[in-house]
């Protein structure tokens, strides 16, 4: 288990017990990376930092229903926001959300904080690699389903392509991307 | 709830439930799947949560605004260590900084510290410098006193000793001067007292006249106490000598007197 995931587990059991200086560690280290996911998939700013308060909230009121044998804390705060985005997604109206994209509202791009977790920048490179290694068809087909929610029968409705075909695509990929972040995480 | 076999279905299923990408009759399906003991789907599972964790890391990050830090931070508020004041740097740098500060302040004090030490350390230590030159002159003119003292009582003790006074003159008539003469030894203890102290070139010269002429018995500097000792060696019969004088001369003595006599039998 590397380091910062050791880190992440003891923050864990300290915000599950009322611990208030873990729990702005804990921010510190993921909101950065949570406010970007939500960013990407609600492509309005203002909503991803109402959403991100609300992950945080559901973190800090629920941290002991955390499950390290299921994620990790990363995994666990990044998959909570991303699970609210896109409820929020669904929610309204999907052909408004393209023409507000974050053109206005620049969004506050920074390197990963915290120093000591530099690894960040270097692990988000090797994810950009490894999607290089799936065929433009595979990357879409699983980014429409990671970051706008669709299912198998939407993205294949979205692209105009059969349903078997966009079951392949995202079950080829999910294995090229296993291959290729196996090969450098 | 029921329990369905492993098979390569619902490992190929895995992936897209992890995407949340299956449709509603395939979730039920893995759904109903998972729920039984199947270890295998349950860690296969794990994995693909974990690669899609790195996907969801991979996106650009993005600092939350300060409102929504203090929104955030503020649900700890009257919580036992909470931090929940706006600020952009992560705690442990504030920590860090402070006990860095801590650490700077503590380490010029300590050096404004020792360096006042080592002031008054160097201040005592001349102080006890001079403390020991002066006890070493002390020591040193004790010792010298003693030696003459115990000189003084060798020759004045001695049986047959005769004493002859010197007395001031001009320049010094305050001054005085002692012979102790040893007339079977043939050697006497001259003193002077409370003469003048003379400059480098000069020098005090004991004379004592016998034969009608002067010999010389010495040159002598006065010591810081105002005393000085000659010991004079080789005298000739006591009846012999009929005058003690002493003269300023120019330093290193001469062979006959020249200066101005200050001392007299």
């Amino acid at each position: 288990m590397a380091e910062t995931d050791k880190e992440d587990l003891q923050l864990m059991s300290r915000v599950a017990a009322r611990d208030g200086v873990a729990f702005t560690r804990l921010f510190e280290l993921h909101a950065p990376v949570a406010l970007g996911l939500l960013s990407r998939i609600l492509a309005r700013r203002m909503e991803a930092e109402e959403v991100l308060q609300e992950v945080f909230l559901q973190v800090w009121t629920q941290a002991d229903r955390y499950d390290a044998d299921r994620s990790t804390p990363r995994g666990w705060i990044l998959m909570l926001a991303r699970s609210r985005a896109l409820d929020r997604l669904r929610r309204r109206d999907a052909s408004r959300r393209r023409e507000e994209v974050v053109g206005g509202e620049q969004a506050d791009t920074v390197p990963p904080v915290g120093t000591e977790r530099i690894e960040g920048a270097e692990r988000q490179h090797q994810v950009y690699s490894a999607l290089k290694a799936l065929s433009a068809e595979q990357r879409r087909c699983i980014e429409l389903a990671f970051f706008e929610g669709l299912t198998h029968t939407q993205i294949a409705e979205r692209l105009e392509a059969p349903l078997g075909t966009v079951k392949s695509r995202i079950l080829l990929g999910m294995n090229k991307l296993r291959q290729a972040l196996s090969a450098q995480l | 709830m029921s329990d369905i076999p492993h098979s390569t279905r619902f490992e190929e299923l895995l992936p897209a439930y992890a995407l949340g990408a299956l449709d509603l009759d395939e979730l039920r399906e893995i759904e109903e799947h998972l729920a039984g003991s199947c270890g295998e789907c349950r860690r296969q599972l794990g994995l693909w949560n974990r690669d899609l964790e790195e996907l969801a890391a991979s996106v650009t990050p993005v600092i939350p605004s300060e409102t929504t830090r203090a929104r955030i931070l503020r649900v700890t508020a009257g919580v036992a260590g909470a931090a929940p004041s706006p600020r952009r740097l992560p705690w442990w740098i504030s920590v860090a900084a402070a006990a860095l500060l801590a650490v700077a302040v503590w380490g010029v004090a300590g050096q404004l510290r020792m360096r006042g030490d080592i002031e008054r350390l160097k201040a005592e230590r001349n102080s006890l410098a001079r403390q020991v030159e002066r006890l070493d002159r002390e020591v040193t003119q004790a010792r010298s006193e003693a030696q003459r003292a115990s000189q003084a009582l060798q020759v004045v003790a001695a049986p047959g000793v005769q004493s002859v006074t010197l007395a001031g003159l001009g320049p010094a008539p305050q001054a005085a001067g002692h012979t102790y003469v040893n007339p079977l030894r043939h050697d006497a203890l001259f003193y002077a007292f409370d003469l003048p102290a003379l400059p480098q070139d000069k020098t005090y010269q004991l004379w004592y006249i016998a034969g009608g002429k002067p010999v010389s018995a010495g040159t002598f500097a006065m010591d810081p106490g105002g005393i000085a000792s000659v010991k004079v060696e080789q005298l000739p019969a006591l009846a012999s000598i009929k005058v003690w004088a002493v003269t300023i001369e120019p330093a290193g003595g001469v062979p006959q007197p020249t200066g101005a006599m200050v001392l007299k039998s």
